[in-house]
């Protein structure tokens, strides 16, 4: 009995304090998210995939002269032959504004240059 | 005499090319040569210095394009919640309602255009996985009487939760996409959901591709509308329907006062506060005025080539849905 009254005036004593450590619990929790979260908003970071699912493909074309593209693995691109411009795919969207295609006889001139 | 009615339509030009016209109805006004918006000068001067709106600035074609790309770039991490503070949570009541206009079967293919967080999207996949859910529950009910080869047969195949439905959400602002392609993951949407950074008025999609094209509050922001909803045309599939969800005119006056009153004194400063930028918010607000009204672009989209287009005002005509076929 009175074991029980010692304990529950201890919790009572320590109860002031209860608020100033919630406060100071919740404001850990705010600036640093723990572990778990951690992992999980680094998931998250990662998530986003980064490749292209060539089942794309079969939707999109050059928006300027409407013909199919081809997807290039090695440089992620979609590439259109037939006016030699190639669309860059970044973060896995495809960007087919025309104004972003790169043409490729840029990219071969570079290349040479870089081979000299 | 001509002097000062010259000066008067230089000022006036910056209000549009409606207003102008209206000027120079006026009768001994009007000389040879032909009024354009930049005053008494030839149009083939005219067609060099084209301008269009921004928001309430008269700014060049060209100019447009980057200009409002800079302005998603800027809200797009707060589109959503500013969206929400804006219109008072009602925009998802207007999401709603487009898709329950479009009522999706299972197998649609849907193109969301200047849909980038996602939306309609989102709302598009739910809708078509509940009917499909539907669909198949209510088969499963008429077949009562099932053998258990038939059973296990059900659950070796995979079948596919939409039922074929696809969407394919196209808007030109990198970062929009971003936003909504990371709500996607967050909230768990993977199938049948593609990105494509794309120019609504040069769209790289071929022709008659799909079903039902979506443009939600994209369309007032494009520099030259009448190729956008070419586009729209060419892309769907014959019998496609062309779904247009876009701020439109008030019809009753006294809404129409405390509408104004809240785009431009609450708007702006909500903008400020939350996202930071109150010029984003300001252009926002001016573009919705400058936006044909129902009727206007009732008949933009008839001169596309769509049919039995008709329009529906949702809270007296804040905003608009404006729907049309493909034959």
């Amino acid at each position: 009995m009175a074991a029980m009254l010692s304990a529950v005036c201890s919790r009572l004593a320590w109860a002031p304090r209860a608020p100033r450590t919630v406060w100071a619990l919740t404001r850990r929790c705010l600036q640093a998210p723990g572990p778990r979260s951690c992992a999980k908003q680094s998931e998250r970071a990662e998530e986003p995939p980064r490749t292209f699912h060539p089942s794309l493909l079969e939707f999109l074309v050059c928006p300027l002269s409407k013909k199919p593209l081809r997807y290039e693995a090695s440089t992620n691109e979609l590439i259109n032959e037939e006016l030699g411009i190639a669309y860059p795919i970044i973060d896995g969207i495809p960007n087919m504004i025309p104004q972003a295609a790169r043409t490729m006889h840029q990219k071969k001139k570079q290349e040479e240059v870089e081979q000299h | 005499m001509a002097a000062p009615r010259r000066r008067s339509l230089w000022s006036c030009c910056g209000h549009g090319w409606s207003w102008a016209t209206r000027c120079c109805r006026v009768p001994g006004l009007c000389s040879s040569r032909t009024w354009g918006p930049l005053g008494a000068w030839p149009l083939s001067q005219q067609k060099r210095a084209a301008e269009t709106h921004f928001g309430f600035e008269t700014v060049p074609e060209e100019e447009k394009g980057g200009k409002v790309y800079q302005v998603f770039e800027n809200v797009a991490k707060k589109y959503d919640v500013m969206n929400d503070m804006m219109s008072l949570g009602i925009h998802r009541v207007w999401k709603d309602l487009l898709i329950w206009k479009m009522h999706p079967l299972p197998g649609t293919q849907l193109l969301d255009v200047a849909g980038g967080t996602g939306d309609i999207a989102f709302r598009f996949l739910n809708y078509v996985q509940a009917q499909h859910q539907r669909k198949q529950k209510r088969q499963l009910r008429a077949q009562q009487n099932l053998s258990w080869e038939e059973i296990a047969k059900k659950y070796q195949k995979e079948e596919d939760p939409l039922g074929g439905s696809l969407v394919m959400v196209c808007d030109i602002n990198r970062e929009m996409l971003k936003v909504g392609k990371q709500k996607a993951m967050d909230q768990g949407y993977r199938a049948g959901l593609s990105w494509v950074l794309g120019d609504a008025e040069e769209l790289p999609f071929d022709d008659d591709k799909f079903d039902v094209y979506t443009i939600a509050f994209g369309i007032r922001n494009v520099t030259h509308i009448d190729q956008a909803l070419q586009e729209a045309h060419r892309v769907l599939k014959p019998g496609g329907q062309f779904l247009c969800l876009e701020f439109s005119q008030v019809d009753n006056p006294f809404v129409s006062r405390f509408y104004d009153l809240y785009s431009f004194q609450v708007i702006p400063v909500l903008g400020e506060v939350i996202a930071g930028d109150w010029k984003s918010y300001q252009y926002l607000v001016e573009s919705i005025r400058k936006f044909p009204n129902q009727e206007e672009f009732k008949e933009m989209i008839e001169d596309a080539g769509f049919q039995k287009v008709t329009y529906e005002s949702l809270t007296k005509g804040i905003v608009a849905i404006h729907s049309g076929f493909k034959f």
